[in-house]
């Protein structure tokens, strides 16, 4: 079942890539689009890297308890905790370009959500979907926790290998299990901070 | 009579020439202030070293050390002769390390050794700046899933006897009004072997020393060392006292690979920061200002520890950090505006 799920997934990306080789401006970055493939299932087998997977860490910090910071360059989101304590999670990030920080807060919440790429997605990779609706070759994901009124979130992955890397189009995901776990922690109107590498 | 006049004025002189020869020889012997100067001429900096503790100085069978003590004065050879080879190591014993460092067979000591008081005043040492903040952690079953040494009431805790990690364990179970059985036994080995036996439910050792015993486990994902430190055991490079060129050059060399990282500057990078219009950048990098010759460096002296060596995190990471081994997590020696201490006073 998984297998046939996986080659549809693959058929998909296929398509994706064919379209990729044919559309001008894409074919100079040929990966631009990985970790946004609607269909694609997750493959639960992949381990996440010790760093990356949730823990306890010390974190010293004059923000709040229950706070999300999320270090970009870091490939970290952070749950401050009091008592100079954070749970830390893994996550990917946005590829170069389409990372950003800021301060912002949690202004919905969504199990299985739907996926309706944004208009300037769809101008960027014309490939897309206009519409998913839920469920698990989501590239959103188990859960989704929406961003103030801006087209990010901190969401699921149908990628799993994507955590720890920067390839999405500003979004912060994590493995479905934390993802999960986060949304079950943190209520709406949650402060959130994002956080660069400092530019040089 | 003349005659006699005379040798008894010429002894006079000699004696006193002869007591300021002597007393500038015992001054010089005192107070050494040409480290730099010497180091340049031999073509080396000398470098005392641990005899071996992974992650921190181990030789391979070529000879080749590795670590982040090592890589600490591989920045220094960087800086002074833009060639991170240009180091003898000096593998020195716990006990000997200081009296080595006094007599001059080596120009730092990088060897984890704690900064304290007493170490500074009495063997005229300086201690420049922090290099790693250690201290006296807890490692317990993963399977217990506690996350705080506070959770610990009613444990019976494996310490190694007469040693500062027994007395502060009592002290913090004390002042935390948490109840707790020791088990002391007089060698780490034998601490590690009761820990595994399950003679006990937590073991207490610095954290680095806990990270590092638990790579020789036979299953080291079951076992977690809690984020608390309860004492201060900051390591740190050290120097001898009255040669203050030299140890500025050492306490600027940490400096500028902790505010590289800071400013997000790293060896991959460190072409495009040479192009930058950043200020602050700028000035580490040595594009603005002459910083590196106020050291009797060059003005790139920071460009060539990054360029050939990294920055902070860049060598903790491939060390002991997650790129290592002991992946020991960041914790207290992340940047401060990133959960941890590590603080660097600006260059400009």
């Amino acid at each position: 079942m998984i297998n046939i799920r996986r080659l549809l997934g693959l058929q998909v990306i296929v398509a994706a890539g064919l379209m990729l080789s044919i559309t001008q401006g894409f074919a100079q970055q040929p990966r631009a689009d990985v970790g946004d493939e609607p269909g694609l299932m997750a493959d639960d087998s992949v381990q996440l890297e010790p760093e990356f997977q949730k823990q306890m860490v010390l974190y010293r910090t004059t923000e709040a308890p229950g706070t999300i910071i999320i270090s970009t360059a870091d490939r970290h989101l952070y749950v401050v905790q009091g008592n100079g304590r954070a749970l830390r999670y893994g996550i990917g990030v946005g590829r170069d370009g389409f990372q950003w920080q800021g301060l912002l807060k949690i202004s919905r919440k969504a199990e299985w959500p739907d996926w309706t790429p944004p208009p300037e997605m769809i101008a960027r990779q014309p490939y897309l979907p206009r519409f998913m609706a839920g469920g698990p070759g989501n590239p959103l994901g188990a859960r989704a926790l929406y961003l103030g009124a801006t087209v990010y979130r901190i969401h699921g992955t149908n990628r799993p290998d994507t955590i720890g890397t920067a390839v999405s189009s500003g979004c912060f995901r994590l493995v479905n299990a934390d993802v999960a776990d986060l949304y079950e922690r943190i209520p709406v109107g949650t402060k959130v901070i994002v956080r660069q590498k400092p530019e040089i | 009579m003349g005659m006699k006049r005379t040798f008894t004025t010429g002894l006079a002189i000699g004696l006193v020439v002869a007591t300021a020869v002597a007393a500038a020889a015992i001054t010089y012997e005192r107070y050494d202030t040409k480290t730099l100067k010497r180091t340049v001429k031999r073509d080396a900096v000398l470098c005392g070293v641990n005899t071996g503790l992974p992650g921190f100085s181990s030789p391979d069978a070529q000879g080749n050390w590795t670590g982040f003590d090592v890589d600490f004065c591989r920045a220094v050879a960087a800086a002074i002769f833009n060639d991170p080879k240009k180091v003898t190591f000096v593998p020195l014993d716990a006990s000997d390390r200081f009296k080595e460092l006094q007599s001059r067979k080596v120009d730092i000591l990088s060897r984890n050794s704690t900064w304290s008081m007493s170490r500074e005043t009495n063997y005229d040492l300086y201690f420049p700046a922090v290099s790693y903040y250690d201290g006296q952690g807890f490692m317990v079953p993963k399977s217990r899933k506690i996350d705080s040494a506070l959770e610990l009431d009613g444990s019976k805790v494996c310490v190694q006897d007469s040693t500062t990690t027994a007395l502060n364990l009592a002290d913090y179970f004390r002042s935390n009004n948490i109840k707790y059985t020791e088990v002391k036994l007089p060698k780490l080995d034998d601490v590690l072997k009761a820990y595994n036996s399950g003679q006990c439910d937590t073991f207490t050792a610095d954290a680095s020393q806990l990270y590092a015993l638990r790579m020789t486990m036979s299953k080291p994902d079951d076992h977690v060392v809690l984020p608390d430190v309860i004492s201060k055991e900051p390591l740190a490079p050290v120097v001898r006292q009255r040669d203050d060129d030299w140890m500025m050059i050492v306490k600027w060399t940490l400096y500028a690979m902790i505010n590289a990282e800071e400013l997000g500057i790293t060896s991959k990078n460190i072409d495009e920061a040479l192009k930058s219009k950043k200020p602050d950048v700028m000035r580490l990098v040595g594009t603005e200002g002459a910083y590196g010759e106020d050291l009797s460096l060059s003005k790139d002296w920071a460009a060539r520890i990054i360029r050939h060596v990294g920055n902070y995190g860049e060598v903790y990471d491939r060390n002991i950090g997650e790129g290592s081994k002991l992946k020991i997590p960041r914790g207290l020696n992340q940047i401060w505006s990133a959960g941890g201490i590590q603080y660097a006073p600006p260059i400009r």
